[in-house]
């Protein structure tokens, strides 16, 4: 035990003085405040507003009301051009012009077809601005909406009551209770957790994989033997790095809850005023959810840190490790992306169960599900004992590969040569 | 008993797929000796040699390390081992790294930090102790490793190949350390393909071939098993003259001429003295003769032949 935590300790202050690990530390945050802000900046619009022109080719005024309610509170801004048929492809050129000058975003050909069939062209350099379109798209048939009523004669108060809009809010409920957290916030939370361990157990198995080869082309492994059993080397290894990981990701929680708390400090440092980060409701996020996220962490590091070893082992070069870690990189990608499926299509379903609980998927489907729906505990704990069972005999297979693995050299060895050593005594 | 041996092996066998490495070995060493792993490549040196660390595990047989028995890495703190292909962490610094070497072998932090000192001092690496390995010459390295092998004051020192590779002067160093080493008392196994430096070197010595061990003991009477068999002969006539006693099997089993003398070997029972008289006999006035002390290297091509001194090309085991 004691030779195993000096390797412990070897590996972990060996990664945590790189210029790695401090740009990685420092970036990490970086890009969860974007992550954080992007919603607001989302809600912002990028805090800018689009400039459009109506080209109104209708005779009865539909377009002098479009523009109107085109005006409401919004990004859009719209003045309206009066054009006759006659005119409408030379005006629509000279517009393409003035948008290619930056001066206009697009413009909206409106005629009185529009009205009939619902068909509108915009032309514009931010056509391919889902948002953007979503509203104009959106506002465009609020305005026909009402036109159309309003031209059967119903009454205009009526038509504003029948579009008073939806507000549900969508509230889970576990353990029989509600939370009063928002579903959607959960998802974004569970989102979050999803992305934190796919790549939190990927790009640390790929480090110990890394450890392992640079130890055996440096040939440095054969003294390193000498002094510790192998199993003690690759488990120092293992718990090494994955310290690293552990600190790592602590020093991001913590800035996580700093910034959590302050959103609109995280506003100002981008820019944004203050106001726009009012909207955002950030998710507590309870001490239950943390600890099922921490052993799922470190069991699902484990599985998969001593795959990636006994990968390196089995190979000579950096190169060679780099080509043979595909399946197992495969192994956790593919069961990852299912999860996120699973849990966006239907979170209580059967396939994101049966995820929760397969050993190679449960490490990252699980903490995501705790999150999003209410887990039976004997699910939850099923799901642990099995994965447990799991890194265990994955654990010993890769230590037995990794014990005469790390002492050839040459070329790969074949499945059946590998197979010998597993079995070997 | 075995507390006179540092080292011993009974009857050690292992195979790999498709060959075996090392077969039915025995082998002694004496406690306080320097003993000579003799062996052309591929002969199995280096595959016994981690037997004897335990780094891997004999198919068969019995490995006793300073009378226990287990293998030398449970007993890390008192062996010390140089392999033959050696690394170091790259990135790390200097004495970070002794420590740590040391620290794996069991010994305590600050007394591998106070023999890394001393050692680096006496190496002239002083300058050199917050440098990365990377900084450090190819020959510093080859010193860090020395040092890291010797640094816990081990009983019994297993170095394999330890010159090869070595510039001139680290060669020296290492001799130096092995002498040291042997002055002390430690027990010093290390295994070689250049015979000239075991025969400086060594009080013991074990030959293998293929595996298998061709002839051990104290390289003094390995030598006398073999002394009386080479003759050097001169003769003023010229070597021509005596032509057909040097040619007749039953005494002399092979003779190497060089006109104005002969290096002769003898055959199997043949006394030396046998051939003087015929050359006597025959009128050949004698100017040289002399039972000659043959060389180690001598030795070991007359028992492994040169067909067997030659590598075994053997797939995938480069230091099989």
């Amino acid at each position: 035990m004691r030779k195993i935590w000096v390797v412990v300790q070897r590996e972990f202050l060996a990664r945590v003085r790189t210029k790695w690990f401090v740009v990685t530390t420092v970036v990490g945050p970086l890009l969860m405040a974007v992550i954080i802000v992007m919603p607001i900046v989302m809600a912002s619009n990028g805090g800018r507003e689009r400039s459009i022109a109506i080209v109104d080719v209708t005779l009865d005024g539909f377009g002098e009301r479009l523009t109107l309610m085109l005006g409401a509170p919004g990004p859009l801004r719209a003045r309206r051009l009066n054009v006759g048929v006659a005119e409408l492809a030379r005006v629509a050129d000279s517009l393409a012009g003035v948008v290619g000058r930056k001066e206009l975003d697009g413009f909206l050909i409106v005629t009185d077809e529009t009205l009939q069939d619902g068909r509108a062209e915009y032309r514009g350099s931010n056509a391919s601005a889902q948002i953007d379109m979503d509203i104009l798209r959106r506002r465009l048939s609020e305005a026909l909406l009402t036109e159309r009523l309003d031209r059967v004669g119903v009454d205009p108060t009526l038509v504003a009551q029948a579009r008073i809009p939806v507000e549900m809010r969508a509230v889970n409920i576990r353990g029989g209770q509600a939370t009063g957290e928002s579903g959607e916030s959960m998802f974004w939370l569970a989102y979050i957790m999803w992305f934190l361990l796919y790549m939190a157990i990927l790009v640390y198995g790929v480090q110990v994989m890394g450890a392992v080869v640079e130890e055996k082309t440096t040939r440095i492994v054969e003294v390193l033997v000498s002094s510790l059993r192998p199993f003690e080397l690759l488990a120092g290894k293992v718990i090494g790095v994955g310290a690293v990981g552990l600190f790592q990701l602590s020093i991001w929680a913590v800035i996580a809850r700093l910034l959590l708390a302050r959103p609109e400090l995280v506003a100002r440092l981008i820019g944004l005023d203050i106001g726009s980060a009012q909207g955002l409701a950030l998710p507590e996020i309870p001490s239950a959810t943390i600890s099922v996220m921490l052993v799922f962490f470190i069991l699902g590091y484990f599985l998969y840190a001593s795959m990636f070893a006994a990968v390196a082992a089995m190979s000579s070069t950096e190169a060679e490790a780099r080509q043979a870690q595909t399946p197992v990189t495969l192994l956790l990608v593919i069961p990852a992306i299912m999860s996120l499926m699973a849990m966006i299509s239907e979170p209580d379903g059967k396939m994101f169960v049966a995820l929760t609980l397969i050993p190679l998927s449960a490490p990252i489907a699980m903490p995501g599900r705790w999150v999003v729906s209410d887990v039976p505990l004997l699910q939850l704990y099923g799901s642990i004992v099995l994965l447990i069972v799991a890194t265990i005999f994955v654990t010993w297979v890769a230590g037995r590969i990794y014990r005469v693995g790390i002492l050839m050299h040459g070329k790969r060895p074949s499945p059946a040569e590998v197979w010998r050593w597993v079995r070997s005594t | 008993m075995s507390d006179q041996f540092a080292v011993e092996l009974k009857g050690i066998t292992k195979r790999y797929s498709g060959h075996t490495a090392v077969k039915d070995l025995d082998l002694r060493v004496p406690k306080g000796s320097v003993y000579g792993l003799l062996g052309p490549n591929g002969a199995g040196k280096t595959t016994t040699i981690r037997m004897i660390m335990n780094i891997i595990g004999p198919d068969a047989g019995e490995v006793r390390v300073l009378g226990q028995g287990r293998g030398g890495r449970d007993l890390s703190h008192r062996v010390g081992y140089l392999p033959e292909e050696r690394g170091l962490y790259k990135k790390m610094k200097l004495l970070d790294l002794l420590v740590f070497l040391a620290q794996i072998k069991g010994v305590d932090r600050i007394k591998a930090r106070r023999g890394s000192i001393e050692w680096l001092e006496r190496l002239g690496l002083s300058d050199w102790v917050e440098k990365k390995i990377d900084d450090l010459s190819k020959g510093m390295q080859q010193k860090v490793q020395f040092i890291s092998t010797m640094l816990h004051n081990p009983e019994l020192v297993i170095l394999d190949e330890p010159f090869a590779g070595l510039d001139p002067v680290n060669t020296q160093v290492m001799k130096d350390i092995v002498v040291d080493l042997s002055e002390r008392g430690t027990t010093t196994l290390f295994s070689t393909h250049i015979m000239e430096q075991a025969e400086k070197l060594c009080d013991s010595v074990c030959i293998i071939a293929r595996g298998t061990k061709v002839v051990d003991g104290p390289l003094a009477e390995v030598k006398k098993g073999h002394r009386g068999r080479h003759v050097i002969v001169a003769v003023e006539s010229g070597m021509d003259s005596v032509r057909r006693l040097l040619d007749e099997r039953s005494v002399v089993a092979k003779a190497d001429t060089y006109g104005q003398y002969a290096e002769l070997e003898l055959a199997e029972g043949a006394d030396p003295q046998t051939l003087l008289k015929n050359l006597v006999q025959a009128g050949a006035r004698v100017t040289r003769f002399e039972i000659a002390e043959p060389t180690l290297n001598k030795i070991f091509i007359d028992l492994v032949g040169p067909e067997a001194a030659t590598a075994r090309a053997k797939g995938d085991f480069a230091n099989a």
